[in-house]
């Protein structure tokens, strides 16, 4: 009995690993490897859509954070969002184009804020970061592009908001 | 395909094998404490309230124990006080220690409503109003947090009947701040409501502390008020070396990207005020990256340590030493390893790690007890018994740890603690595929000594107040008899 309970287990392990890297079912987008170096939390996934099929090319990265000390406020203000959206992975500079404001993911709530982003060789792009909670644990993505942040933003939400991605994103919360 | 079968089957013997003899880890109510070169000497269970900092005061011929406590739990939000007959909201703690084999429950001033670290009072530091230039000299004085949002400032003369004198009002968060009971400035750590951080320092003259002077607000150059750009790590707590070292130590981090940043304390009070990136950066000597991978609580300050190992050296046998405590935060295990190191800042444009400490996993199975298991805090008491000889470490599920710290070279583990759990000892869960399991353990949180040797662990999971001494070989490294 034991060895089969070992064995079921092993079988939904790879059955969860196996979902955890299904392709998002919008068309147009593909996973690519998580572009940056390690750093505090362990590495996300990340996805990009060309220009042909978005309009613009655009990438997203998104992992779960977890493990805050703050638990009860949950993304309180824009400062949050600076801090934890993951920004400073793809630029240390980076301004906010305008306030952020509410928003929910797939069940979970938190905040939107478009920035302006200053590259390593001074050119510049758009990004929008995202930062949803649960209890003491946090949802970030990133998106980042050429155009403009209202372009990119409508982009991210969509890609955030399909059925693959938004499952990902819960199954992730949970310790999956 | 006979080989695949015989694999799993002895696979599945390690794992079973594994697994059984974690479970024998397990804290069981009613079984003993864990102990090596430590005992227990006398005990409370702080009414049932999670505990974050102890401070021991001695306070004429009486030795008492302020405790501060984080909020209340979501099945006890505010525990019933047994003196009042009340539910309150969990606060500081106030016990008469002076004979600690029985610790004598005084008085509990509630907090901040709220539940774990969204309440409560949890820190505390006391200073005699004799020691203060402009303090009441018939006075004691006990600074603590209200919640995220107040610091205050208490008479504490009679322990049993504390007197509110100061209220700091209007801030985002607090934690854990420093207090100079020679000079009266506090280093309190606090959530100005315009800064781009939960935790920055705001700096306060108590040398009067009915009438507190603000200096200025500081932190990392990019937290304040109107900076954009990436967000440096929130600030956790400082220590000052006073006025004659003229060197605040100030750790930043919990379980992350945690940073030691060394800091001119005349130019940081006496410097301009403005919270410019460059006012910010000014008092700055130099600050010490840690991996992404751990955070700073403690930064304790161990100047001018002499090294017997380099004792016949012409240049370099003392050695000015920063002792880094990180935080763990997640239960069983779920982030990289929490645990101690010794920095040599000797040379302080160039500080640089020279060694570490850590509980070794193995040896209690503390990933499968439940709970946290790795560093929080260590004894912040400057006392002669310990100081530079001894160095105690709040290890969650695996209790304190005595360390042998005369060479900081080569710390050594010479003593632990792991106290009993009771039925007041609070679950703690993991996520595991969406549901919560849970476990109970004890969860060492925060420890310190007094001048007399004991040594006070108290507990996040609600399980109270011990009083240890050391035995054995540990209390020789301590000079003890």
């Amino acid at each position: 009995m034991p060895l089969i309970a070992f064995a079921v287990s092993i079988g939904m392990l790879s059955g969860v690993a196996g979902y955890q890297h299904a392709p998002p079912d919008l068309e147009g987008w593909r996973e690519i490897a998580w572009p940056f170096a390690r750093d505090g939390w362990p590495a996300g996934r990340a996805f990009r859509c060309s220009s042909q099929a978005c309009g613009e090319q655009i990438e997203i990265y998104l992992r779960p954070k977890i493990g805050f000390c703050n638990c009860d406020s949950g993304v309180a203000d824009d400062d949050e969002v600076d801090r934890v959206a993951d920004l400073d992975l793809i630029s240390e500079r980076f301004v906010p184009v305008e306030p952020g404001h509410p928003i929910q993911l797939a069940d979970m709530r938190g905040r939107i804020r478009a920035y302006e982003l200053t590259m390593g060789d001074r050119s510049r792009r758009v990004a929008v970061g995202v930062v949803v909670s649960r209890r003491c644990d946090l949802l970030v993505a990133v998106a980042q592009g050429n155009g403009t942040a209202s372009g990119v933003q409508r982009l991210a939400l969509e890609f955030l908001g399909s059925g693959d991605v938004s499952r990902w994103m819960l199954a992730a919360m949970s310790g999956q | 395909m006979r080989h695949r079968a015989l694999l799993i089957a002895a696979t599945s013997v390690v794992f079973l094998s594994c697994c059984a003899g974690a479970e024998a880890q397990q804290q069981v109510i009613g079984a003993p404490p864990e102990a090596f070169n430590m005992r227990l000497v006398g005990s409370n269970d702080l009414q049932a309230r999670s505990a974050y900092q102890p401070t021991i005061h001695h306070q004429g011929d009486r030795w008492i124990a302020y405790i501060g406590h984080h909020g209340g739990t979501d099945a006890v939000p505010a525990p019933l006080n047994p003196i009042t007959g009340k539910a309150e909201p969990n606060g500081t703690s106030i016990l008469d220690v002076t004979d600690p084999a029985h610790p004598q429950y005084l008085r509990h001033i509630p907090g901040q409503e709220g539940k774990y670290e969204g309440g409560g009072a949890q820190m505390v530091r006391v200073c005699d109003g004799k020691a203060l230039p402009k303090g009441d000299r018939n006075a004691v004085y006990m600074l603590r947090t209200f919640g995220s949002e107040a610091h205050e400032i208490w008479n504490v003369a009679e322990p049993a009947n504390p007197v509110l004198i100061t209220r700091l009002g209007g801030l985002k968060d607090t934690h854990k701040s420093w207090w100079e009971c020679d000079t009266g400035i506090g280093f309190l750590v606090s959530g100005a409501p315009e800064w781009r951080t939960r935790r920055m320092t705001q700096v306060y003259d108590l040398s009067d502390p009915a009438h507190p002077l603000k200096i200025r607000d500081f932190g990392l150059s990019g937290q304040e008020p109107g900076a954009t750009g990436a967000v440096p790590t929130e600030l956790h707590g400082p220590i000052s070396a006073g006025p004659e070292a003229n060197r605040v130590y100030f750790g930043y981090g919990t379980n992350k990207g945690g940073i030691l940043q060394i800091v001119d304390r005349d130019k940081l009070i006496n410097g301009p005020k403005e919270p410019t990136p460059d006012n910010l950066r000014l008092p700055e000597i130099s600050r010490l990256n840690l991996s992404a991978f751990n955070g700073a609580h403690t930064t304790f300050p161990l100047r001018g340590m002499p090294i017997a190992e380099f004792a016949r050296d012409k240049d370099g046998n003392s050695r000015d030493i920063v002792m880094i405590v990180d935080e763990a935060i997640l239960n069983e295990c779920n982030e990289p390893r929490q645990m101690v190191w010794f920095a040599d800042v000797s040379v302080e444009s160039r500080p640089m790690m020279i060694s570490s400490y850590t509980v070794a996993e193995a040896s209690g199975s503390f990933c499968e007890r439940g709970g946290r298991f790795g560093a929080h805090s260590s004894n912040e008491s400057m006392a002669p018994v310990y100081y530079k000889k001894m160095a105690f470490i709040a290890f969650f599920n695996a209790g304190v740890r005595a360390l042998d710290i005369r060479d900081p070279y080569h710390p050594t583990e010479v003593g632990y603690f792991i106290p009993s759990i009771t039925a007041a000892t609070d679950k703690r869960c993991v996520t595991i595929d969406g549901k919560d399991r849970c476990k109970v353990a004890i969860q060492t949180n925060n420890v310190e000594t007094d001048e007399r040797g004991y040594v006070y662990i108290v507990d996040r999971a609600n399980t109270g107040l011990h009083i240890l001494e050391l035995t054995g070989a540990a209390r020789g490294v301590a000079g003890l008899r």
